[in-house]
């Protein structure tokens, strides 16, 4: 084509690269939020120091605590994951928590209703929470990939049923004579191995590591990978390309309710060993936010899965040891949350305008 | 008297690369002022920086002979600035009116007067004969359309000095036309209109004062009479550029595409097709060519897959296309250059061998076992980019960052090297500069001497006629003509592009 030597078209000066600039940005979330927290703590008559403090010995005081810190932050990491397969491959699910809820049932139910070998047992209970996971978002993403049905609103729905589905379970149903609002304890054939014996920390640490990496993994070097990649980055692109949207969407969503139902399982066989109403707060929620936080990206997913559950194991202390009560980390989870929504607009309003600006000279 | 607009010595880099170099250049009150120069010539920088998107590194400007800073573009609207991007910023789900006056709605009790807004936004309209009606949404309008609601824009924001970033590239001749009667009227009423542009004819046509840029700095100003094409073409590339009609072919091999009786309906349900039929052997370019709006779209989009198409066939090499699906379409041997690269012709957050890999990710040897193998891919993309001359420092670029011709030129690549038996290419010049273009039609000529069957769309009139071997002409959703590009003229072709047929005897 034309010789001349009109120069190069990349351009633009010095530019932080886009992962330090993001995680440059999470510490300036984070920094706000202490400040917005510690102005709580001082209405509330604390000393924020004292309590930031105390939340950090919590998190991190001895290794009884990290380990702690750890356990909180698994079902997370797997929640997170879960949120970041629908979030890469361009769709929504909000629908973790009720994921996540049907999956500690399912793999309870295994755990308590049959007898089989060690091993054995625990995995087919957590096979039965992948299906109940699976299952639970099947509505749901039929409808959007068949109709284009709005999956953000349709799994949302699905969690108050799944909540309440599973209430009636433990407290009717299948509950334990005589007992809470509970099931039957889970055999020990399905345990998941814990680590410590200090801890209850378990196996299930590794299950969401090995998770993360592997769609990482997935991502960046398959064949299908790179189609739900694209699907994520430019719908329009994939579809033109000819990748199979609609079934991927099916595919997709199938997979990250698959894995949000593993992340109750894991919970269910790792923690509490029976299936109890209630058993597992906001680990999916915390899991979307998680991933929402780490931009879809399932590596980073495990460091701010690991900041979220370090803030649940401290609160602990904190709630014990001072007059700040465990909502103050909600209000603080909050103004990370709004903080980071502001950088990812504004992100996109410097992209969409830089886009304009480098379109060409 | 001062200048409407002075740019004095004003520089621009970004990182080591000089967009701008030492720019001056001014422009009179009511005057027609065409920049002109090749894709990375520093034309948008320029006027980015005019306009108060971009600050530069040294130099100044001057409004009415005095020194302004442009700090954003609020500065320079409120100096009574106005510009018409190449790439439309207008919110799709909303209507017009509503594009026109967002941000300075007209109310009435606190609560915006639609009914004010939609009377204002017909009365400009028309004052300006741009044909638009006020009540329709984004979304359902035309690219040619779309650019007329940009103009409306920076008219009702009351602009005296007219930017037009390549305001030409979308529009059809009569649209273009119309256009620059506009820009006539604008400049008599002592508007003052400054026009990006690398189509000399229209330069020629329109302009007074034409200023040439190349590799970011004035090669000159001069006044458009004593210019003609061959000292433009000069003054911008520094070389002759040849743009004699290619050789024809008359191939006769197998059809590869055939549409029988087709029809379909664009996105308001309305019938957009009405019965093609076309058949485009293996070995021929087959030239679409018609005003804006006739139905070019919705046939690219039927070829494609993208468009259901709500009656008749379609059949690739023989075979019935079952559904509609680009997945089946590709599979069935489609390559497709869209219409619209930004929007799905390139993941722009990609670099550009991931964007080559698309089509391919399943493919041997570029896969294996479901595995990508990403060394090959790159060995690929670095072929690729020198072969298209994609200019990149290299392959991990990411393709947003690339100029308009390059990005377009990335897609050239991915899909001519597919070597498909049928290419349909949809615009395959729009918005790339004339060395580029020249690129792209030698590849399109090669394509075919190696027996691709090509369906060519495009505005561009004189690239249909330089390309085709034939060339049917769209009116109406239907196929008006077909005319033979070695014999023809502009003036048969328009005829049948508005609507007149050669059977007109035998309709009346």
């Amino acid at each position: 084509m034309s010789a001349d030597t009109t120069p190069t078209p990349v351009r633009s000066s010095w530019r932080m690269p886009n992962w330090l600039e993001s995680i440059l940005g999470q510490l300036i979330a984070l920094g706000i939020a202490i400040i917005g927290g510690a102005i709580l703590i001082i209405l509330v008559g604390e000393d924020p120091i004292l309590v930031f403090t105390t939340l950090l010995r919590g998190a991190f005081g001895n290794s009884e605590r990290i380990a702690g810190s750890l356990l909180q932050a698994t079902p997370i990491i797997i929640a997170g994951v879960a949120a970041c397969i629908a979030l890469r491959g361009g769709l929504f699910n909000i629908g973790v928590e009720g994921q996540l809820y049907m999956g500690g049932f399912a793999a309870a139910f295994v755990g308590f209703q049959f007898a089989l070998p060690t091993g054995l047992h625990m995995l087919v209970a957590l096979a039965a929470a992948v299906v109940a996971g699976g299952l639970w978002i099947l509505i749901p993403a039929f409808f959007r990939a068949r109709f284009g049905t709005n999956e953000v609103v349709s799994t949302i729905l699905s969690n108050y049923v799944a909540i309440l589905l599973t209430s009636y379970f433990t407290i009717d149903v299948f509950k334990r004579p005589g007992g809470w609002s509970e099931t039957d304890p889970v055999a020990t054939t399905a345990y998941l191995p814990q680590l410590f014996e200090f801890s209850r920390l378990n196996f299930g640490l590794f299950i969401g590591l090995a998770l993360a990496i592997g769609f990482h993994l997935f991502l960046t070097r398959t064949s299908r990978g790179y189609d739900m990649n694209t699907m994520g980055a430019n719908m329009k692109f994939a579809e033109y390309g000819g990748i199979a949207v609609k079934r991927n969407i099916l595919v997709i969503l199938l997979c990250s309710g698959a894995v949000g139902g593993l992340a109750g399982g894991v919970e269910t066989l790792g923690v509490h060993h029976r299936f109890m109403e209630g058993f597992a707060p906001g680990f999916g929620f915390d899991g979307v936010i998680a991933a929402l936080l780490a931009n879809g990206s399932p590596i980073g997913v495990i460091f701010t899965a690991l900041f979220f559950g370090a803030l649940r194991a401290g609160s602990l202390l904190m709630e014990v040891e001072t007059n700040a009560s465990r909502e103050v980390i909600t209000v603080f989870q909050a103004i990370i949350i709004l903080c980071v929504s502001a950088q990812i607009l504004l992100r996109r309003r410097r992209d969409s305008s830089q886009g304009e600006r480098r379109w060409k000279f | 008297m001062a200048f409407a607009v002075e740019m004095i010595g004003v520089s621009k880099s970004f990182g080591p690369v000089a967009a701008n170099r030492d720019v001056s250049f001014g422009v009179r009150h009511g005057e027609i002022h065409a920049l002109v120069g090749e894709n990375g010539a520093g034309k948008t920088t320029l006027m980015n920086i005019l306009f108060g998107l971009m600050q530069p590194d040294s130099g100044e400007i001057r409004i009415d002979g005095k020194p302004v800073v442009m700090e954003s573009p609020r500065t320079s609207i409120g100096l009574g600035l106005g510009m018409v991007h190449q790439h439309f910023k207008l919110v799709p789900s909303l209507t017009v009116a509503e594009n026109m006056f967002l941000g300075m709605e007209i109310t009435k009790a606190g609560l915006v007067d639609r009914k004010a807004q939609s009377e204002k936004a017909r009365a400009l309209s028309e004052e300006f004969g741009l044909r638009i009606d006020p009540d329709r949404r984004i979304h359902e309008l035309s690219v040619g359309a779309e650019q007329r609601v940009e103009i409306l824009k920076v008219l009702a924001r009351g602009a005296n000095v007219v930017i037009l970033d390549e305001p030409t590239a979308v529009l059809t001749p009569q649209e273009s036309r119309d256009l620059f009667r506009i820009i006539r009227r604008f400049a008599d009423t002592g508007m003052t209109v400054i026009f990006i542009s690398h189509h000399l004819d229209e330069v020629l046509e329109v302009s007074d004062t034409v200023t040439v840029l190349r590799d970011g700095a004035v090669v000159g100003t001069r006044p458009t009479k004593e210019l003609d094409e061959d000292s433009l073409v000069n003054m911008m590339v520094g070389r002759q550029v040849n743009f004699d009609r290619r050789e024809r072919k008359k191939m006769s091999g197998n059809t590869v595409l055939e549409l029988r009786d087709v029809f379909a309906r664009d996105d308001r349900g309305l019938p957009a097709l009405r019965g093609i039929d076309l058949e485009v052997r293996a070995g021929e370019i087959v030239g679409i060519v018609g005003v804006d709006g006739n139905g070019q779209t919705e046939l690219s989009e039927v070829v494609s897959g993208l468009r259901a198409p709500s009656h008749g066939e379609i059949f690739l090499d023989g075979k019935a296309v079952e559904g509609s699906d680009p997945r089946h379409m590709r599979a069935a041997g489609l390559a497709h250059v869209p219409a619209d690269r930004l929007v799905r012709g390139v993941n722009p957050g990609a670099d550009i061998a991931s964007n080559i890999l698309m089509g391919r990710q399943h493919v041997a040897p570029w896969a294996k076992k479901g595995l990508i193998r990403w060394g090959k891919v790159r060995e690929l993309a670095r072929e690729l980019m020198q072969r298209f001359d994609i200019r990149a420092k290299d392959e991990h670029v990411a393709v947003k960052t690339l100029s308009g011709g390059n990005m377009q030129k990335v897609v050239v690549a991915r899909e001519f090297s597919q070597h498909m038996p049928l290419l349909l290419i949809d615009q395959p010049t729009r918005g790339v500069d004339i060395g580029a273009m020249e690129g792209i039609h030698d590849e399109i000529i090669r394509r075919r001497d190696a027996g691709a069957a090509i369906l060519l769309i495009s505005v561009q009139i004189d690239e249909i006629l330089a390309l085709a071997d034939r060339v049917l002409v769209m009116f109406n959703g239907g196929i008006s003509g077909e005319v033979d590009p070695a014999n023809t003229t502009e003036e048969e072709i328009g005829y049948l592009m508005a609507g007149g047929s050669r059977s007109k005897e035998a309709a009346a």
